[in-house]
C-alpha cells in the first residue's frame, strides 16, 4: 500500500489527505499544534465572488467533502459587503472538531503536536521526514502543506513581531519549510516597495467587546459596517495586506466587521486606543491575534517551485498546496490546491501521468495562473484568489466566473472529470 | 541527521556574543540568512530576544571573587577545593554538566580554567571542586600547602572538617581567594538523553578525573527513578575520588580498568563487561566520564551491539573562553561541519561514533 504523509493539517493538508486517502493511500497528517485548520481556525469566508465558482466546481469534481463542512456551519449566506457577493460565513469555532472527525472516520492518521523539521533523501527522492523529538516518519509520496506564514522570527523581521496568532508557535514550534530542507530554494512573495512578506488581512474581536447594537446587527445580517473618522483614515495601510480583495478604499475608511462566530475585523490590525474611540468599540478586545492592535502574522515567505500537478520542481515524490504551492489567498484555494496535490500522489506512487486541470476550470485556471505569475517580477507583489483582485478579473473576462451551480456541473461534465477527485485508483 | 542544540540557548545569556557577529548555533536568522529555519527549537526566539534587546548580545558572565572555605591534597595529583559561592550561582550549577573558570586570585585571564563541579550544595552556597595538577594553569592552583591532606578514601568529609575560621575569613584577593567565573553547563554531552532518561538502568563508567563530574550525572539518573551502576577506574589520577559518595547516593560501585593504555583502547575485561551489559543486562544508556579514548571505545560498542542505546559523555574539548569565541574546543565532525563543544549540545555520537 502507498503510504502518503501530509505535513502540516490545515485546510490544504486535510484537503490533501482526504482526496489521497480516496484514491487509495495510507495517510498519516502531521501537524506541528494540537488542532487542525492552522490559520483556518480564523478564517470564516467561503463562496464569495468566484469562490463560489470555485466550490462547486470542487464539489463537482469529487472533493466536496470540506465544502460540505464549512456549509454545515454556516452562519449567513448570500452576505454582500463592499466589493464582495454572495458570501457563505462559517462558525470557525465550530468547523474544527467537524474536520477532525471527518479525517478519523476516513482512517486517515493524524499525528497532532508533530513538528516536522527536517527531511532524509536519497538523490532527489524523500525517504522521511524527521520529527522534532527525532524520530522519523517514512512514505513513499510526501505532500507539504505547511504554508508560509511566520514563524516568530520572520513575523519580527518583516512585520511588527509576533503578535500571538493561532499559529502559536511559541507553543508549538516554529514552521520549517520541509522543500528548503530538501535542497530546493523557496520563492518569496514581495510588497508592493519590493519587501518580503505581507501581512495576513484580517483580525478577530471578542464579540461580547462589542456594543449591542453592533452585536445584534452582526448576529442578524451578518456585516457591520462603521465610518472611521476622516481623521482616522489610513489608506497606506492597504499596501502591506495580503488579500488584494479587500485592499479596497472601502476597507481603510470603514470599519467591515463580519460574524464567523467572532466579530472579523476586515484589517491586518488595528491600535486598540484608536478602535476604542468609535462608538460601539469603547470595550473592544482582541481574540485573534491576540495582539491584534500591534500587528498580525507575516506571509508568503516560502513558496516552493512546482508544475502545474503541484509536484515541486526538482524532486521526485514531494508535492505541496496551499500557500506552499504559490502566491494564494484563502481556504477554498488552500481546499482545491489541495484536492489536487492529494490525488495526483496516488498516480506519482504509481508512475502515472499527473492530472492537471484544464484551464477552462478556474482550478486548473488558478493554479496555472499563478504559475505564470510567480516566474515574473511584478507577479511576486500580487496574491491569486477567486475571490477579488487581479485573478478575479482574469476569471470573469474568461467568462468562468458562474454561480449557476447546473451550468458549473456541466462543464465538470463535458472535461470528464466529474468526480475524478474521488475515484480510487489503487 | 545531526541536531545541535545550544546549551545557553534561551538563558539569561542568550542572546550573547555569537548573535552579534552572526554565528548564532540556533538561529538561521542571526547566521545571516534571513529567513526562518528553526530545525532546533529550545522554545525561545533568539532573534526576537536579541531585537528586543536593542540589537545586542545579553550581560555575560563577570566573574568575581570567592573565599576557599577547604582545600585538601590528594595524592598524588588532585586538589579538592570547597569554595563559597552566591546560593543563586550554586542553585545554577547543582546540575550535569555545570562547570565553572578558576584561576587564583592573583593570576590574569590567561589562567582562566574549566572546572567541572563535583558537588553544589544551594543552601549553603557552595561548590566543591577537584582539580588534577597537569599543565600550567593547574600547578599554579596548586597554591601554598594544601590546610590539611585527606585520607583519599574519605576525602568529602575531611573537606567538611577542615573549615576553618581562617579559611573563612580569606576572601578576596588573598591567597584563600579564587577568582570564578560562570556558571557554564556544557560539561556533558547528551544532556537531553541524560534528563529524559527514566526508571531503566544505566551504566557508567568513569575514569580519573572524570569522577569528580559523575556524581551529579549518578544523582540525575536516580532522580529519574533508574538503577545505576558505576564501573570506577582511578585512571591517572590513582585516587578513588567518589566511590562512597555514588554508594550513597544509591549506586552500585565495582572497580575496574577501563583502558589498555598499551593499545590505546578499551581493556578486553571492560569491553565484555559493557557488552554484556548492553545485550542482557538490560542496559539502556551508558555514561562515558573519561578521556575521549574512552568515549570512542564505548561509542564503538553501543554502534556495534545496540545503536539504539543512548551515550552520554563528559565533554573534554580543549575548552578556553567557554563562551564559543576563542575556537579552541571546536571539533570536526564526519560531515565536514565543525562546532564549538564549549556551547553546542550534540549526540555524542555525533562526535565520537565511527572513529
Amino acid at each position: 500500500m502507498a503510504k502518503v504523509v501530509v505535513i502540516g493539517g490545515g485546510w490544504a493538508g486535510c484537503a490533501a489527505a482526504i482526496t489521497a486517502r480516496k484514491a487509495g493511500a495510507e495517510v498519516v497528517v502531521l501537524e506541528k499544534t494540537d488542532m487542525l485548520l492552522g490559520l483556518g481556525n480564523v478564517g470564516g469566508i467561503m463562496r464569495n465572488n468566484g469562490r463560489f465558482t470555485a466550490a462547486e466546481e470542487l464539489i463537482a469534481l469529487g472533493a466536496g467533502d470540506l465544502i460540505a463542512i464549512t456549509d454545515q456551519v454556516t452562519r449567513h449566506k448570500n452576505v454582500n459587503f463592499p466589493g464582495h457577493k454572495h458570501a457563505s460565513l462559517y462558525d470557525v469555532s465550530k468547523v474544527e472538531p467537524l474536520v477532525q472527525n471527518k479525517l478519523i472516520e476516513m482512517g486517515i492518521r493524524l499525528k497532532l503536536e508533530t513538528r516536522a523539521i527536517n527531511v532524509n533523501k536519497e538523490g532527489t527522492k524523500l525517504k522521511s521526514i524527521v520529527l522534532a523529538d527525532e524520530t522519523t516518519e517514512e512514505g513513499d509520496v510526501f505532500i507539504e502543506t505547511t504554508g508560509s506564514t511566520g514563524p516568530m522570527g520572520n513575523c519580527l523581521r518583516y512585520g511588527n513581531g509576533c503578535s500571538m496568532c493561532i499559529l502559536r508557535c511559541p507553543s508549538y514550534g516554529p514552521r520549517v519549510s520541509i522543500s528548503q530542507r530538501a535542497g530546493v530554494e523557496d520563492l518569496l512573495g514581495q510588497r508592493g516597495d519590493e519587501s518580503y512578506g505581507a501581512y495576513s488581512g484580517s483580525c478577530k474581536l471578542a464579540k461580547n467587546s462589542l456594543g449591542k447594537e453592533i452585536v445584534e446587527k452582526l448576529d442578524r445580517e451578518g456585516v457591520v459596517i462603521v465610518s472611521i473618522p476622516a481623521e482616522e483614515v489610513n489608506l497606506k495601510k492597504l499596501d502591506y495586506k495580503v488579500c488584494q480583495q479587500y485592499a479596497l478604499k472601502e476597507f481603510a475608511e470603514n470599519i467591515i466587521l463580519l460574524d464567523t462566530g467572532y466579530a472579523k475585523l476586515m484589517t491586518s490590525f488595528y491600535p486598540l486606543k484608536k478602535l476604542r474611540k468609535i462608538p460601539g468599540f469603547e470595550f473592544a478586545r482582541f481574540d485573534d491575534p491576540y495582539s491584534g492592535g500591534k500587528g498580525n502574522s507575516i506571509r508568503y515567505l516560502s513558496m516552493a517551485p512546482r508544475n502545474n500537478a503541484l509536484k515541486v520542481d526538482g524532486l521526485d515524490n514531494l508535492l505541496c498546496a496551499g500557500e506552499k504551492s504559490g502566491l494564494f489567498v484563502g481556504h477554498t484555494e488552500a481546499m482545491c490546491t489541495g484536492s489536487l496535490a492529494g490525488h495526483n500522489s496516488i498516480r506519482l506512487y504509481l508512475g502515472m501521468p499527473l492530472l492537471e486541470l484544464p484551464r477552462s476550470l478556474v482550478i486548473g485556471d488558478l493554479v496555472a495562473y499563478a504559475n505564470e505569475k510567480i516566474k515574473t517580477p511584478e507577479g511576486l507583489k500580487n496574491r491569486y484568489t477567486f475571490s477579488g483582485g487581479e485573478y478575479y478579473k482574469q476569471m470573469n473576462n474568461k467568462g468562468l466566473y458562474s454561480t449557476d451551480v447546473e451550468a458549473i456541473k456541466l462543464r465538470v461534465e463535458r472535461m470528464g472529470l466529474t468526480g475524478i477527485l474521488s475515484e480510487k485508483i489503487l | 541527521m545531526k541536531i545541535q542544540d545550544c546549551i545557553d540557548a534561551g538563558t539569561e545569556y542568550c542572546p550573547c556574543y555569537l548573535a552579534e557577529t552572526g554565528e548564532c548555533i540556533m538561529c538561521s536568522q542571526l547566521q545571516g540568512k534571513v529567513f526562518c529555519d528553526c530545525i532546533n527549537w529550545k522554545g525561545v526566539c533568539i532573534y526576537q530576544e536579541y531585537i528586543w534587546n536593542h540589537s545586542r548580545n545579553k550581560d555575560n558572565r563577570q566573574g568575581e571573587y570567592c573565599r576557599i572555605l577547604a582545600k585538601n591534597n590528594v595524592p598524588p595529583t588532585v586538589t579538592l577545593l570547597k569554595i563559597e559561592v552566591p546560593k543563586t550561582l550554586a542553585r545554577e550549577l547543582n546540575q550535569p554538566g555545570a562547570y565553572v573558570f578558576l584561576r587564583t586570585a592573583q593570576d590574569t585571564a590567561y589562567f582562566d580554567m574549566p572546572i567541572s563541579v563535583m558537588r553544589a550544595d544551594e543552601r549553603a552556597g557552595t561548590i566543591e571542586v577537584a582539580i588534577q595538577e597537569k599543565g600550567i594553569k593547574t600547578k599554579y592552583l596548586r597554591l601554598g600547602e594544601a590546610v590539611d591532606t585527606a585520607d583519599t578514601a574519605d576525602t568529602a568529609d575531611t573537606a567538611d572538617t577542615v573549615e576553618s575560621a581562617e579559611l573563612a575569613e580569606a576572601a578576596g584577593k588573598s591567597e584563600q581567594g579564587i577568582f570564578l567565573r560562570g556558571p557554564y553547563w556544557n560539561g556533558v554531552l547528551g544532556l537531553k538523553y541524560l534528563k529524559s532518561f527514566q526508571k531503566g538502568k544505566a551504566l557508567m563508567i568513569v575514569r580519573g578525573i572524570g569522577q569528580a563530574p559523575a556524581l551529579a550525572v549518578a544523582k540525575k539518573l536516580l532522580q529519574g527513578g533508574n538503577e545505576v551502576e558505576v564501573v570506577l577506574d582511578e585512571g591517572w589520577i590513582k585516587a578513588d575520588l567518589t566511590m562512597k559518595l555514588f554508594q550513597e547516593l544509591g549506586c552500585s560501585v565495582l572497580k575496574k580498568e577501563a583502558l589498555d593504555l598499551a593499545k590505546l583502547t578499551l581493556t578486553e575485561e571492560i569491553s565484555a563487561y559493557i557488552k554484556e551489559s548492553l545485550l542482557h543486562q538490560g542496559v539502556e544508556l551508558i555514561y562515558s566520564g573519561g578521556s575521549e579514548l574512552l568515549h570512542q571505545g564505548i561509542a564503538r560498542i553501543i554502534q556495534e551491539v545496540r545503536p539504539e542505546v543512548s551515550l552520554v559523555c563528559s565533554n573534554n574539548a580543549q575548552i578556553c573562553c567557554g563562551e564559543g569565541i576563542c575556537g579552541s574546543c571546536q571539533t570536526r565532525l564526519a560531515d565536514g561541519s565543525r562546532v564549538r563543544r564549549c556551547k553546542s549540545q550534540l549526540d555524542p555520537i555525533e562526535i565520537f561514533g565511527g572513529r
